[in-house]
């Protein structure tokens, strides 16, 4: 099949996007793909797309390319460019701009009318376009669920309105909108509503931006409604290794949105409903909304009390909490260690022991999410001790390992910085 | 589902292109620039020739159109739930939105459906007043592009006045958190936490020659060795800056990160939040800084051994 700017299917795009824009370096061979053609089309796209971001570089096995950008200095996340991207049919287009047009004085229209005017207005090329009425139709109630026309029934007719005079008024949104459109759920809608006006405000900058999630608000707005419905979905994850997909039933309750890892989850119940589990919103390449479930209710009020002491996003049934404390010392100048603790403390405690230490306390599901973070206290830490003495462990090594890298011990580290 | 076209740059330039024709000043050359500027880098090669062709009958021979009206479009009922849930967003309170035709609108998430899980929780205090009004007046400042004349505390406690101009204000999603980007009376660069400003007041336009310094750069390259998952970890938590990422062998990678210089001390305890899994190899200060620290550690007693 030629090639074509447009896309069908979102899904394996995102794939693309999100490996030139995370990794980077791989190079045409190392795309795991059907052919090299697939590559070089999506490769293509993106381009199309994207092309003031993309670069590469070139070694001796070819070409890498990457999509590098600091988030910190735009305006707006280029990848909501790709939702913009979706096929269409010549009738798709055709009809779109007809039946608005048509309606465009707010006057209601049977679908008769409609198809009339429709007949009047034609052109020579849309003649066999308009031919077959059961399009129509089928527009018209697509345009109806969509929000864009509405369907007032009199006796057994049903007639056609647009819906601008049920919307407000976009101007008295334009500041509001371009800073949600990057620091709200599911911007990539704000960024549709952006391009609706004359002139998009230039106001905001978005520091730590993880415009990646972006790829992903398709399978987002289809977990938030199934969680607004109660209902079950069915998910298709994929491997990131074999690339095998595999279908798991979730009742979805809450979506964890990390604002320092760029990873987002979904919490919830599987199939046997016996405990929550967290799943990687990145990882499910599409889903299935089933029936709303009866005891949904029961499942959230079990899954608040099972994120009690979560740190991160892993839960561990039946096993004890573990017990984390940590001495820091702070020097009558470093006010904002102190404050960092507080803001950062999540649900643990911290209390002043004397003039210079100050004691960080936490019982948790799973201690070893913990590790990255009490790393960051490095040079300040006057004691570190853990009800699991892997964490502990772990913590020793990774300093000591720190030390021969740095050149700092005896020891020899074929990894030491001169 | 919103991967739809009615939102797609097709649509809104062909959009473009028939107001134009509508109103009969459409021309060949005007068609071809609405594309450039407003489609994707390709689309040049289709939309113009599916409009002449025929293929989409929207356009006739001399550039005309059968439709009477400039196109445009109603809201969508998902654009609609969208701003419904902004409603609900206590960062709302900082904008005055109109809320008329929302009222039946269900919104499209609730503010406890998602969790952000690792957001500091000191977060500014959008249900101010008074940080209301010192919003609203920098965004005003930054719309009339006017200076500003502000009173703020520093973190020490003391209180400073100043005079600026606004550039931006930054969002940080982690800390939470409004910042003035501004420039200061001796043409630097600086940023100021909206939730340190006690007053501020508009002043004169900024002056049309006024210089827009940027924010001095660094670059930092480390080694990152793969393992416990680390290359998926790291590269996603620096994935919003500018970087080069090259493999050096197996599970070895060399990355290169570009960020904003006075983020140095963050920058610091994001690298020490790896561990061993990233070895920083240059700017030769960086690397001294990370020494320093991790002397300092050996220094403190008992650690981390005792229990």
């Amino acid at each position: 099949m030629a090639y074509q700017e447009l896309i069908k299917n979102f899904d394996k795009i995102r794939r693309y996007i999100r490996d030139f824009y995370v990794y980077g370096f791989r190079s045409r061979m190392e795309y795991d793909t059907k052919s090299p053609r697939s590559y070089d089309n999506e490769r293509r796209r993106i381009e199309s797309w994207l092309g003031d971001y993309m670069s590469f570089h070139q070694d001796a096995a070819g070409k890498r390319m990457f999509l590098s950008l600091d988030s910190r200095h735009i305006p707006h996340n280029p990848l909501y460019r790709a939702f913009q991207a979706r096929s269409f049919t010549d009738r798709d287009i055709t009809f779109h701009f007809f039946i608005l047009d048509i309606l465009a004085d707010g006057k209601p229209r049977t679908f008769a009318q409609i198809l009339e005017t429709l007949q009047d207005t034609q052109t020579e090329g849309s003649r066999n376009l308009f031919l077959d009425d059961s399009t129509l139709r089928k527009k018209l109630k697509e345009y109806v669920s969509l929000g864009l026309l509405a369907a007032q029934k009199q006796g057994h007719t049903v007639s056609y309105r647009r819906t601008d005079s049920d919307s407000p008024d976009l101007t008295r949104w334009e500041d509001a909108i371009s800073f949600f459109s990057e620091a709200s759920p599911l911007g990539v809608v704000g960024s549709f509503l952006l391009n609706r006006l004359p002139e998009a405000p230039d106001l905001f900058r978005f520091k730590h931006h993880y415009i990646l999630h972006t790829l992903d608000s398709d399978i987002l707005a289809q977990l938030l409604d199934a969680i607004r419905e109660h209902r079950e979905v069915t998910l298709t994850l994929e491997s990131p290794k074999t690339h095998a997909l595999s279908h798991s039933p979730l009742v979805p309750l809450r979506v964890y949105s990390s604002t320092q890892t760029g990873r987002q989850y979904v919490l919830g119940y599987p199939e046997k409903r016996l405990n929550p589990i967290f799943v990687r919103v990145d990882a499910i390449s599409s889903l299935t909304a089933g029936d709303p479930v009866p005891d949904w209710e029961e499942l959230n009020r079990r899954g608040r009390e099972a994120e009690q002491h979560l740190w991160g996003v892993t839960i561990r049934p039946g096993r004890p909490l573990e017990r984390v404390e940590m001495k820091v010392h702070v020097e009558p100048w470093e006010d904002f260690i102190v404050r960092r603790l507080e803001r950062e403390k999540r649900h643990g405690r911290v209390t002043r022991l004397d003039a210079n230490t100050w004691l960080f306390q936490a019982e948790v599901e799973d201690a070893k999410e913990m590790l990255p973070w009490l790393r960051t206290f490095l040079g300040r830490i006057e004691s570190l001790s853990c009800s699991n003495a892997y964490v502990q462990n772990t913590f020793q090594a990774d300093l000591d390992q720190l030390n021969r890298m740095y050149g700092l011990t005896g020891e020899e580290d074929p990894n030491a910085l001169p | 589902m919103l991967f739809l076209e009615v939102y797609g740059t097709y649509y809104h330039t062909v959009a473009s292109i028939l107001a134009h024709a509508v109103d009969g000043t459409l021309t060949d050359r005007l068609l071809t620039r609405l594309v450039q500027e407003q489609a994707f880098g390709e689309s040049v090669l289709t939309i113009p020739s599916a409009l002449k062709s025929g293929e989409w009958p929207l356009l006739d021979r001399d550039l005309g159109t059968p439709l009477r009206h400039a196109p445009s479009m109603p809201l969508t009922l998902l654009e609609k739930r969208w701003l419904k849930a902004l409603l609900l967003d206590p960062r709302i309170a900082l904008f005055q939105p109109d809320l008329s035709g929302l009222e039946d609108v269900e919104p499209l998430y609730l503010p406890r459906d998602i969790v952000f899980f690792d957001r500091y929780a000191d977060g500014d205090p959008y249900d101010s007043p008074l940080y209301q009004k010192i919003f609203r007046t920098a965004l005003q400042a930054l719309r009339e592009k006017r200076m500003l004349q502000i009173r703020f505390v520093t973190p020490a406690g003391a209180a400073r006045d100043a005079t600026c101009s606004p550039r931006r204000l930054e969002y940080s999603e982690k800390d939470d958190k409004f910042r003035l980007l501004a420039v200061g009376s001796k043409n630097t660069a600086c940023t100021i936490n909206l939730g340190r400003i006690r007053s501020c007041r508009l002043l004169d336009p900024v002056p049309e020659d006024a210089l827009s310094p940027e924010l001095p750069r660094s670059e930092l390259t480390f080694l990152l060795y793969d393992q416990r998952k680390a290359l998926e970890r790291v590269l996603l938590h620096f994935s919003h800056l500018e970087k080069k990422t090259v493999r050096l062998g197996e599970n070895r990678y060399q990355v290169t990160l570009f960020y904003d210089s006075a983020d140095r001390a963050e920058m610091l305890i994001r690298i020490l939040s790896f561990g061993p899994m990233i070895q920083v190899i240059s700017p030769p200060d960086f690397v001294e800084s990370i020494r320093d620290r991790l002397r300092r550690q050996s220094a403190l007693s008992g650690m981390p051994r005792d229990s």
